[in-house]
């Protein structure tokens, strides 16, 4: 049986310039980018900043007793924020009093507890109440940059103004936990409430 | 001996009897495997340390980027598939989680077999994409494709999923033609405490999973847990024809464990272990009688690995990396066996240069011993045992040519196959910043797909009916020992861009040329074969290299927040898909196969709510257009996950899927035709202590 050679020959498409979608494709981009070659300065995400501020938010506050005990000085993220990575990043090799500084991912408010900070996300928002409450007994410093953070009872919310990062107080749920805020840390902060002759260390 | 049947019957026979066994399709994976994140950032987190509070307070900040930085420095087309995103679709399987990717056609067989594939040629086998699980390859290299009913893992402890579309580049592994499924599993430092979790619905019989991880006392930093996991899922809808073959069941169990001695130095090592009963439809053909039959069963599937991973940072974006792992798997199918033993050894090194570099190199050994059993006589391997090899590796240099502005990536990868000679794979991309809240990258990379056993050492014959005499008339696939590897030049560019603060685009095109691909060749004339007895006519085939292809298309992602308690995704994938004969090609007809097998259109909608009382509500609407090869109609339909919290530790879940028609098609791969994917409905209960 003789097998014909085929004589259906395929279309050349020799370069992909040829091809009118991938040309039309690549206006679109270019189009939306606005070419801009300037020199930029070099820029920080938001969540670097944050990332930055809770590992030294460590070296302002002082924790009570009972949670020195704590075997690893734990950073832990409450929810879906893309925070965990520039932490990671910012805390390895680090220690704090001695103890290594750690970072985990938390499901549950109740999971805070060997926590020393608890870094609440934006998607954890609607529960912040729920959050509040059942971490107001320990000793663990509440950080987030949800709206009115910290006159729904959290500790430190940020704040962007002008396009930088900055932070507010409240440093009544702190008391309460037995945390002491330095008055270096205070004075940095752009407001803080609930201050009654703290003292600082 | 005169042939009397008609050339395109009998193509079309064949064309069948293969697809039966193998998906004929794109690529498969090397060896190779550098499973690290994808380009690595460059920001000065330690210039950011060293300042004060106050000055930390004056550094001007991009106004929304909240997103992963992942996406905004990745020159490739990547979607990440969070936790949360799989707890919340339902997905009780891996495939099913990727349908929530662009780009990825999912395609569920029946029960218990999917086709996946990334930008076109999906298939039963998978054979175009690299799959790895924590750095650990999954492909075969029997098939050149993942068998991805036992690529398994309990579901609340992977991560995330990573899926790139697209040539992987240099790091990833070469052979990574169309894409690259990376599947990450939770350290044991975030699975600490008990987790039970179990359900039971109409399709899902049953599944449940659970795990224990505890930190040890004995050593600071190191963490551990143990899992286990188990499901029985029923068979899909048969329609009148054929048996309900697809039931399904399995258990795994393993371990993980992770550990930071120092500052320096972290390992993980991890095992897992599993066995299935698989439910199986395979057409077979024997000599003796000369028949052409259905074998349905259950095969025993079983496998473990064994992984060991170090990683240490040598300094700021210095680090040094080595993975090795054996792999076990046994699949005694019905129509074959295969009991496959593998180990892979391989390092990664990544360091700063000066004018602002930073390379990446690597090198990886691979070698993965195989022995075949022969059931029937028609299915063989010749010879049975082999053991492939890849040694790879790999370079890549990234510049910052202009800093935080404009990135160069270009670099090669270099393997040799036991099946090759010296290959190398280049790939150049380009990372452009204008603003801070948009990205534009453009890449160009050459991918190889290397020969696999079941091209060059593979036998399988098909009975076509009694010939003149009565004489019986058989044809064969027969091993080509010149198969070559399939390429890939793959031309890729995308954008991303942050709008208002609260919506998030992004967009990836790509123009994919191949050449080589896998073609059914008729080789000969035919002939009268004496043995295996009895004396027999045969028309002698191979697969060859004689398709070539185009592939072009596009995916669009957009998601938008507009409450914090409320989210929107939505994307839109598109794939023109030309695949034909290259001339000179002794190829029976099968391009219109493969071609017609991909949809040209997936749509995915989907928004989720976070509501009081620990509620949470997710809606899921999915599109994909038809399928003409194997006569799959376009389909709609939707699913939905609710949940709520009973009691603190205690979590109700109610899943529905594929919820607008009692079944659909998806594909058709069973000998007796397609199966429908019925609406399934379970409920779930998860129970976590610490």
């Amino acid at each position: 049986m003789k097998q014909g050679r085929t004589s259906n020959r395929a279309p050349r498409r020799s370069t992909i310039l040829r091809s009118p979608r991938f040309v039309f494709a690549l206006l679109i981009l270019l189009l939306l980018a606005g070419i801009d070659l300037g020199a930029q300065p070099p820029k920080a995400s938001e969540s670097e900043i944050e990332a930055v501020y809770v590992f030294k938010f460590s070296q302002f506050i002082t924790w009570p007793g009972k949670a020195q005990a704590r075997p690893s000085f734990d950073i832990c993220v409450l929810g879906d924020d893309p925070f965990a990575p520039y932490l990671d990043r910012t805390i390895r090799g680090e220690t704090v009093d001695g103890k290594t500084v750690m970072d985990r991912h938390i499901a549950r408010p109740q999971d805070a507890q060997g926590c020393s900070i608890l870094y609440i996300s934006r998607s954890e928002a609607f529960h912040l109440r729920q959050i509040l409450i059942d971490t107001r007994e320990w000793p663990v410093l509440t950080v987030s940059d949800i709206d009115n953070f910290v006159n729904q009872g959290g500790m430190i919310q940020f704040v962007l103004q002008s396009g930088r990062v900055r932070f507010e107080v409240n440093l009544a749920p702190a008391t309460q936990a037995g945390l002491a805020l330095s008055s270096e840390l205070l004075k940095v902060a752009v407001d803080v409430k609930g201050a009654n002759a703290q003292e600082s260390h | 001996m005169a042939a009397t049947s008609p050339k395109l019957a009998l193509g079309h026979f064949l064309a069948i009897l293969i697809l039966s066994f193998v998906q004929p399709a794109g690529f498969c994976l090397d060896a190779d495997t550098q499973a690290g994140p994808v380009a690595d950032t460059q920001n000065g987190d330690e210039q950011l340390k060293s300042l004060t509070l106050e000055q930390l307070g004056n550094i001007e900040v991009t106004t929304v980027t909240k997103e992963p930085e992942v996406l905004w420095r990745t020159p490739a087309a990547i979607f990440v598939i969070t936790q949360q995103d799989i707890r919340r679709s339902g997905a009780t399987t891996i495939p099913e989680a990727l349908r929530l990717a662009p780009g990825v056609e999912v395609a569920r067989i029946s029960a218990d077999q999917w086709a996946i594939g990334i930008r076109g040629f999906g298939s039963r086998l998978s054979r175009s994409v690299l799959v790895l699980i924590d750095g650990r390859i999954v492909y075969s290299p029997l098939t050149a494709g993942v068998y991805w009913e036992v690529q398994q893992y309990p579901m609340e402890d992977i991560d995330r999923i990573e899926v790139i579309r697209g040539p992987g580049g240099t790091i990833w592994g070469p052979n990574a033609v169309n894409g690259v499924i990376n599947i990450i599993t939770k350290s044991s430092k975030d699975t600490q405490g008990v987790l039970l979790s179990g359900g039971a619905g109409n399709v899902e019989q049953g599944f449940a999973e659970g795990h224990y991880g505890a930190s040890a006392s004995f050593a600071q930093n190191f963490t551990y847990r143990v899992y286990g996991m188990g499901f029985a899922r029923t068979p899909e809808f048969h329609p009148e024809y054929g048996p309900r073959y697809d039931a399904w069941q399995g258990g795994q169990v393993g371990f993980r464990s992770d550990w930071s001695g120092g500052s320096r130095d972290s390992y993980t090592l991890s095992g897992d272990g599993y066995y299935q009963s698989f439910g199986e439809n395979v057409a077979t053909s024997s000599y003796n009688p000369p028949a052409n039959y259905n074998l349905v069963g259950l095969a025993p599937l079983s496998g473990g690995n064994i992984l060991w991973r170090w990683r240490r940072k040598l300094g700021e974006k210095k680090d040094l990396q080595l993975n090795a792992y054996y792999d076990r798997t046994s699949r005694h199918e019905l129509n074959f066996g295969d009991i496959r033993n593998t180990v892979d050894v391989d390092t990664q090194y990544r360091f700063p240069l000066r004018w602002r570099q930073e390379i990446t190199t690597g090198l990886s050994v691979y070698a993965s011993h195989g022995r075949e059993e022969q059931i029937l006589t028609g299915l063989e391997f010749v010879p049975p045992i082999r053991t492939d090899t890849i040694f790879s590796g790999f370079l890549q240099d990234e510049v910052a040519l202009l800093p935080n502005k404009l990135a160069l990536f270009a670099g090669s990868k270099v393997l040799k196959t036991n099946y090759t000679g010296v290959l190398a794979e280049p790939s150049v991309r380009l990372l452009y910043t204008p603003s801070s809240t948009q990205t534009l990258w453009a890449a160009f990379t050459q991918a190889v797909r290397t020969p696999a056993d079941v091209e060059r050492d593979f036998y399988l014959a098909s009975y076509l009916g009694p010939g003149p005499g009565g004489i019986p008339f058989f044809a064969r696939f027969n091993a080509n020992r010149n198969f070559q590897s399939e390429r890939l030049n793959g031309y890729e560019a995308g954008y991303r861009r942050m709008l208002a603060a609260k919506f998030f685009v992004d967009l990836a095109t790509f123009y994919n040329q191949y050449r080589n691909l896998l073609s059914e060749d008729l080789t000969g004339p035919i002939y009268l074969e004496p043995v295996p007895t009895p004396a027999h006519l045969l028309l002698p085939a191979e697969f060859g290299n004689g398709l070539k292809a185009t592939s072009s298309g596009g995916e669009i992602v957009g998601e938008y927040r507009p409450k914090n308690f409320w989210r929107l995704r939505a994307w839109y994938s598109f794939l023109e898909f030309h695949v034909e004969k290259a001339p000179g090609s002794q190829d029976i007809g099968s391009a219109p196969q493969i071609q017609g097998s991909s949809p040209q259109n997936e749509v995915l909608l989907q928004t989720g709510f976070d509501l009081p009382k620990s509620i949470t509500a997710d809606f899921y609407v999915r599109y994909i257009s038809k399928l003409p090869a194997l006569s799959i109609p376009a389909y709609w339909t939707g699913d939905t996950t609710l949940g709520y919290n009973l009691t603190k530790q205690l979590r109700l879940t109610a899943v529905g899927q594929n919820l607008f028609q009692p079944s659909h098609f998806e594909f058709s791969y069973d000998p007796n035709g397609p199966v429908g994917i019925e609406r399934s409905l379970f409920g779930k209960l998860t129970y976590r202590w610490e």
